[in-house]
């Protein structure tokens, strides 16, 4: 199925939103490139509604201690419970172990409408 | 149904204006005088120490609306009851100081979370705030609000006081007399030597080693054998240090029992018959290791189920646990132990 979710005006980089697929509740996000990414809106951990998080940054990964390289600022959501990071331009990858991701979804632009498939 | 053991109700300051007599009122209406606060870390998550859906939609803190609460928790989950355990702010058994501030403190705050929230709604029920520093005034305390009947425990924090020690006995004497348990709950835990570790990770690891620190304490000072009845119950430090806990103690007194001679029972049976333990924050577990601490604390009946509501570690109670439990453990998980544990239950 595919569902229109929004106007591409809607959402400027940095910035999320709430949505339905058919049946699910997703979590549409527009990453700091400007791409629209979509997921579902279900935290792998506890469920808890990912769209009442943050889309932010995150440090990277260092290897001198005390060292914060905060960076794809706009690209990480973050859980709104336990804070658990997820890259968006990543297929919405655990940052902590990749093997882990929340479930996502293809997205189009036609139109200036963004298009959410499952 | 859920007998939910830990959720954190929070009062503005200036809430609790029309509970303070003067001169305690204008500290804060004057001089806007709140709790010192020590803990030197930021943000750990999304909304500081709150889960970041249950700020209050006009800007005011978590836990601070009963409306907000009935609808996100309360009724979202079928809980048949919660007990309010209070945001530690304040804290009137924290302060370091100015004792009779924290004695007026902790009325105001009782008769406050008696109408806003006791009153309010027939599934909640209380804690009893006190200032344990001065142990006759909190026994007054407890005198005056003891025999509410929604009021089923008496609030510690586990901070830079043992509470084992015998100056604080009349405050447990009071307790076991009214039907009331000790709920502790820490606040500045005295772990890494009473200082704060450089990382908030660091601290909230360890926090069980503040409970051990407490129950230790507790249990060879002698409480349970003066209070035979008296019941304990560990808030927010979940349950998985509990075996080892146990046999330590167990093991330590088989060797130094003539050095606290008045401990007549083995530890680990103490903690058995006067003890309970909330599970939140729940590690990951599958069932058989979830089931093999169980096993290991030689009862099922000592642990309850808590969701620690709302703060950002919050445990779903449809989410948090092994999939697939047994069904009458999961009954008494979440509600028949905390039934059987309080006394006014």
């Amino acid at each position: 199925m595919e569902q229109v979710v929004c106007h591409t005006d809607e959402l400027q980089p940095g910035e999320m939103m709430e949505s339905t697929l058919g049946k699910h509740s997703i979590v549409v996000c527009r990453a700091s490139d400007g791409h629209y990414y979509a997921f579902l809106n279900r935290c792998i951990h506890q469920g808890a509604p990912l769209s009442k998080g943050k889309l932010c940054g995150a440090p990277a990964p260092t290897d001198n201690i005390g060292e914060y390289n905060f960076e794809k600022d706009g690209d990480i959501l973050r859980c709104p419970w336990h804070g658990r990071e997820f890259d968006v331009k990543n297929e919405g990858r655990m940052l902590v172990n990749e093997k882990y991701k929340v479930k996502n979804f293809h997205v189009t632009v036609e139109n200036n409408q963004v298009i959410v498939y499952n | 149904m859920i007998i939910d053991t830990d959720v954190h109700e929070r009062v503005l300051y200036e809430e609790l204006l029309p509970y303070l007599e003067q001169p305690w009122r204008r500290y804060i209406e004057d001089c806007h005088w709140i709790q010192e606060k020590h803990m030197p870390y930021t943000q750990p998550a999304v909304a500081g120490v709150d889960r970041a859906d249950a700020r209050i939609p006009d800007g005011r803190p978590a836990g601070t609306d009963l409306a907000f609460m009935q609808e996100q928790l309360l009724n979202a989950n079928s809980h048949e009851k919660a007990i309010l355990t209070g945001a530690l702010d304040p804290s009137p058994s924290s302060m370091h100081g100015w004792y009779e501030m924290a004695t007026a403190l902790a009325s105001a705050y009782n008769n406050w979370q008696i109408d806003k929230w006791l009153d309010q709604d027939e599934r909640l029920y209380g804690s009893i705030h006190i200032a344990a520093q001065e142990p006759q005034n909190a026994v007054k305390e407890i005198e005056r609000v003891g025999s509410h009947p929604k009021m089923v425990q008496v609030l510690l924090p586990i901070d830079d006081k043992l509470w084992g020690d015998p100056y604080y006995h009349p405050i447990f004497e009071a307790a076991q007399k009214h039907n009331l348990a000790i709920g502790m709950h820490h606040n500045e835990p005295p772990l890494y030597y009473g200082k704060w570790p450089k990382y908030f990770i660091e601290w909230h690891t360890l926090i069980p080693t503040s409970h051990m620190n407490m129950i230790t304490n507790m249990v060879f000072n002698g409480v349970f054998d003066k209070f035979p009845n008296l019941k304990l119950i560990m808030i927010e430090g979940g349950f998985t240090y509990v075996p080892f806990l146990m046999g330590k103690m167990d093991q330590q007194y088989t060797d130094l029992r003539h050095e606290v001679p008045w401990v007549k029972r083995m530890p680990s049976d103490i903690v058995r018959e006067q003890m309970l333990f909330t599970t939140q924050p729940l590690e990951s577990m599958k069932k058989k290791d979830f089931m093999q601490i169980v096993d290991q604390m030689g009862s099922e009946e000592i642990i309850s189920f808590s969701t620690d509501y709302p703060h950002w570690d919050y445990d779903s109670p449809v989410e948090a646990l092994p999939p697939n439990l047994d069904g009458d453990f999961k009954k008494k998980l979440f509600t028949e132990n905390a039934r059987k544990f309080y006394p006014k239950f």
